[in-house]
């Protein structure tokens, strides 16, 4: 009975440990899911609701937060007041469209720095057309006084004209 | 890649394809566009070393024209000469009836093509 009862216990501080105190991994995948969640718009959402959802979605990137597109010639630092008026922009010009991050694969080549390769994928519509795209990124995420941010984005070409 | 695979058709990605044989001119290939899942099915019409170009939509390599019988219809497509990179090839969709500007296409390197497809 003392056994049984030691075995619940171990079982129940383990599952405590792995909620209470999750792993960098964990950490840095959920950090990816709150930033697809606050850049993505719904169609009849408010403008107070934009603007607290930009801010959250800035909270989660560095400062500055390198963007990298070439097919649209970006490649700077964008301080993060710049940053959020670009998502801020984008969710005016795209206001019914749906960000989502799949098979994302992290590594952490030091402790304080993770890569990150996953997929962006794109839903939404534009006048009535629905759309649908698919992006390849490359993200840094850096640990800064105890938080995962993400520090850069890249947007990987791999066809070439 | 209209008329050769039609919008909502099915086809299968054969992996071993390349593992004892090398890719050709014309093979119809999958192109691993993001993640696992995400693949792109085009048609390779150049190889490492040659030179493409495109003049009123039709192909030439290194200056001679190439004929292309799975092309149905064609736009006016322009493109300047351009050496293939080594260990890269070129893929073009058959579905030449839209601009340049709205097809996706060009050299990837050939880790990129997962493999053959069938039918």
């Amino acid at each position: 009975m003392n056994k049984k009862i030691l075995l619940v216990l171990i079982l129940i501080a383990a599952t405590a440990a792995v909620f209470l105190f999750p792993s960098d991994e964990k950490k840095i995948r959920n950090n990816l899911d709150s930033l697809a969640e606050y850049c993505s718009s719904a169609s009849k959402e408010t403008a107070i609701a934009a603007l607290k959802k930009v801010a959250l979605a800035g909270k989660l990137c560095s400062d500055p937060c390198m963007i990298q597109i070439e097919s649209f010639d970006i490649h700077r630092d964008f301080k993060k007041k710049e940053l959020t008026d670009h998502i801020l922009m984008m969710k005016k010009m795209l206001p019914d469209t749906h960000f989502t991050f799949h098979d994302t694969t992290i590594n952490f080549p030091l402790d304080n720095r993770a890569e990150l390769a996953t997929t962006l994928r794109l839903t939404g519509k534009i006048d009535t057309d629905r759309f649908t795209e698919a992006y390849e990124l490359s993200i840094t995420a850096d640990k800064i006084d105890g938080d995962w941010l993400f520090s850069s984005f890249s947007v990987v070409e791999f066809m070439e004209q | 890649m209209e008329p050769t695979y039609g919008n909502g058709s099915f086809a299968f990605c054969w992996r071993p394809h390349y593992l004892f044989s090398q890719i050709e001119r014309f093979d119809v290939v999958t192109v691993r566009f993001t993640g696992k899942n995400v693949m792109l099915l085009k048609r390779v019409i150049a190889l490492p070393g040659e030179v493409l170009e495109f003049r009123q939509g039709i192909l030439y390599i290194n200056g001679k024209q190439i004929q292309e019988p799975y092309v149905q219809y064609r736009t006016p497509w322009d493109l300047a000469p351009r050496k293939i990179k080594p260990g890269h090839v070129y893929v073009v969709g058959d579905n030449r009836g839209t601009s340049m500007s709205r097809h996706r296409f060009g050299q990837v390197n050939i880790n990129r093509i997962i493999g053959g497809v069938i039918p």
